[in-house]
């Protein structure tokens, strides 16, 4: 039987007039990989943050293991692992002295305690740099150091907030590895991010977020279907006529097509054998085209067809 | 719980480099300048060199002659004497490597380049001679009793003095030492740098360590309690160094009572400490700027007790009496003043309840503001 850890009702957060957490409501059960996924803004540190208390908010109720979260809920906090947004460690500590000092703030057992270090500095593969200080490490190694501090105690539930920024990709298959081995160990992940591929990879179920709103909820495939796009095939081709273009669009399935001169782009919703059906029509006119290429639809998708903009900024 | 956040909290301190450099390295390096400076500053104006004269002998004067003899034989001779003819006694004049020419012609006369100090105690120096050679002459012509003339050539000799030399305390009188009095209260306030580290680590507002620290299980009056003392302990280390290396390296004379200039030097850093801890706790400006506003500050206050400028604090005494009371950095070189100077120690203990209820008053504000548990924003 499923057992609710989290329990987020009706959260309203406002920074002035602006309303940061607009009614957010969340459940989330034992054992899952929950995703919080929204372009930057959108809210998602800021829901992280109330959940921990650190952040007072307007209206709403936040509970933790069953149990109301407050800023002393020093019982619910020893069972939370926290991974911030920010590298939140000491500058001036060696990585294994800052692993110990974070791991001790919950264990006082010290030969516990000195276990539980090594198993964490091995879990990031940082057993090479326990003498290095933060200001040494690369950013990836810096990132991991964070997540040794966040999970050293073996929390049962752990939070981490946009973990792979700034991060190199060898670093970030590591870190996402990790956190898929610390959910098959037993704990519930709470995981924000705007990446989606990261989303998609590693959680089990996702809430997508904008301006404070939760826009949609559920698995990956729940949200896919939520929208009228099942298939978009892209086509490299030069010269295309408007009367081809509009024979493509009336297909059956396609529901909108684009054209920049270069590509063509058809949308289509549900149906079998649309890429066969458009290019059956491109090579009875005769017509040249380059690579072709059909994709299921994305969270960006969901996103995009959701809010009208894309998941991410393009600087990311 | 709390010895496992000491000991880091501590460590952390101990490997900052700002704070190594602030409160160890930089006293170290002023002290010393001060030191060089100063003893500079001593020769020049304080330490005596006998005055270079020419005397231009025209007609014999055995008088003068043991007059300078007897001279010559003190410690510290008045003048430094060349017997020469006029023509070297002029060239050594033009050449400056005499003050004055003395010519003994019957009477004595004085010749001199310019005006100065030299030149003032050469021409006292003659008119003493000159009267007292008169008096002794005229008095011996005058006496049928030649006893009576042995007397007053004998009362003329002696050193009458009106007023008698009672030293109020066994101190250091000289006013150079006040600089480094004030030195050590700049390091001691320098601890508010250690004092902004404690706030800005601990509150989840102001930086991403505080803001994980809170997340954690452990009370945020263990984790504070436990940077607090950590930081007084620092700053107890760098001022017993900090006096240290002046009273035996540099050898300034502190006064008689060094124990108590520990005690007051280690009371002024925790005030400092107490000064950080608040600025750090409240939120009105970024981390960056508050260390410099606190630096800025510190030098401010520093500069009103007369750290650059010698005199400042006899003008805020005159302008802002009430202000010398507050500055913390005045109370605590007051504080070693009054050691220094009153034989008692009713100042001295007024300085150190002074320091006292700034540090307790700080400390107050600064849990007040920290003990905030949810933030608006973070």
């Amino acid at each position: 039987m499923e057992r609710t850890v989290v329990k987020i009702e009706n959260l309203v957060k406002r920074y002035g007039d602006l309303v940061a957490l607009d009614h957010l409501s969340l459940d989330i059960q034992e054992g899952e990989v929950f995703g919080l996924l929204g372009p930057n803004g959108s809210g998602k540190t800021t829901t992280i943050n109330c959940l921990l208390s650190l952040l007072s908010f307007d209206k709403g109720n936040i509970e933790i293991f069953g149990k109301k979260m407050t800023p002393v809920s020093y019982d619910i906090k020893k069972e939370i692992g926290v991974i911030m947004q920010n590298v939140a460690v000491f500058k001036e500590l060696t990585v294994y002295e800052n692993i110990d000092y974070f791991c001790g703030l919950y264990i006082t057992d010290k030969v516990k305690r000195k276990q539980y270090v090594e198993e964490a500095v091995s879990f990031v593969g940082l057993e090479d740099f326990l003498k290095f200080h933060p200001k040494k490490l690369s950013g990836g190694l810096l990132r991991r150091l964070n997540i040794a501090c966040g999970i050293a105690h073996k929390p049962r539930l752990i939070i981490l907030d946009e973990p792979t920024v700034a991060v190199d990709p060898q670093s970030r298959n590591k870190i996402l590895e990790g956190i898929a081995e610390l959910n098959r160990n037993g704990a519930t992940i709470i995981y924000t991010s705007h990446y989606m591929e990261e989303v998609e990879q590693l959680c089990t179920r996702i809430a997508i977020m904008d301006k404070g709103y939760k826009i949609a909820e559920g698995t990956k495939d729940e949200l896919k279907r939520m929208i009228k796009n099942t298939e978009t095939v892209s086509i490299e081709i030069l010269g295309l006529s408007p009367e081809t273009r509009a024979q493509i669009a009336a297909l059956p399935h396609v529901y909108n097509t684009a054209y920049d001169g270069e590509k063509l782009t058809v949308y289509c919703s549900g149906g079998k054998h649309n890429l066969i059906r458009i290019l059956d029509i491109l090579q009875k006119q005769d017509l040249s085209f380059g690579r072709v290429y059909s994709e299921l639809p994305t969270l960006n998708d969901v996103f995009l067809e959701i809010t009208g903009k894309a998941l991410r900024d393009k600087e990311d | 719980m709390f010895l496992h956040n000491f000991k880091y909290e501590l460590l952390s301190s101990l490997r900052t480099k700002d704070m190594i450099f602030w409160l160890m390295i930089f006293p170290i390096i002023l002290g010393t300048l001060f030191k060089i400076a100063f003893a500079d500053i001593y020769e020049k104006t304080t330490a005596f060199s006998s005055i270079p004269t020419a005397v231009v002998e025209v007609q014999e004067n055995e008088i003068f002659h043991s007059v300078i003899e007897t001279l010559e034989e003190e410690e510290d001779p008045l003048l430094s004497v060349t017997y020469t003819d006029e023509e070297d006694a002029l060239k050594l004049l033009q050449s400056g490597e005499v003050e004055g020419i003395i010519y003994l012609d019957g009477t004595l006369s004085l010749t001199v380049a310019e005006e100065g100090m030299e030149e003032t105690i050469l021409k006292s120096f003659v008119e003493q001679y000159t009267v007292q050679n008169k008096i002794i002459i005229d008095t011996a012509a005058s006496a049928q009793d030649p006893t009576q003339a042995k007397a007053v050539i004998a009362a003329l000799s002696e050193e009458i003095s009106t007023c008698t030399d009672i030293p109020l305390t066994d101190g250091n009188p000289d006013n150079m030492v006040q600089y480094f009095y004030n030195l050590i209260a700049m390091v001691a306030l320098y601890g508010a740098i250690t004092g902004l580290h404690v706030t800005i680590n601990a509150q989840a507002n102001l930086s991403a360590l505080g803001a994980r620290k809170t997340c954690s299980p452990t009370p945020k009056s263990v984790s504070l309690t436990a940077g607090l003392l950590g930081s007084y302990l620092i700053q107890t280390l760098c001022m017993v160094i900090c006096v240290t290396f002046i009273a035996f390296i540099l050898k300034v004379n502190l006064g008689s009572r060094l124990p108590l200039v520990y005690l007051a030097a280690i009371l002024g850093g925790i005030t400092g400490v107490s000064l950080g801890f608040f600025v750090g706790a409240l939120n009105l400006f970024r981390v960056e700027l508050k260390m410099g506003i606190s630096i800025a500050v510190i030098m401010l206050l520093c500069f009103l007790s007369g750290l650059m400028v010698g005199n400042m604090k006899a003008i805020i005494a005159q302008k802002m009496p009430w202000f010398n009371k507050i500055n913390p950095a005045a109370v605590i070189s007051d504080s070693f003043y009054c050691l220094n100077i009153d034989s008692g120690y009713d100042r001295f203990i007024q300085k150190i309840i002074t320091m006292l209820i700034i540090s307790v008053t700080f400390t107050a504000l600064g849990v007040l503001v920290t003990r905030r548990k949810k933030y608006a924003s973070l």
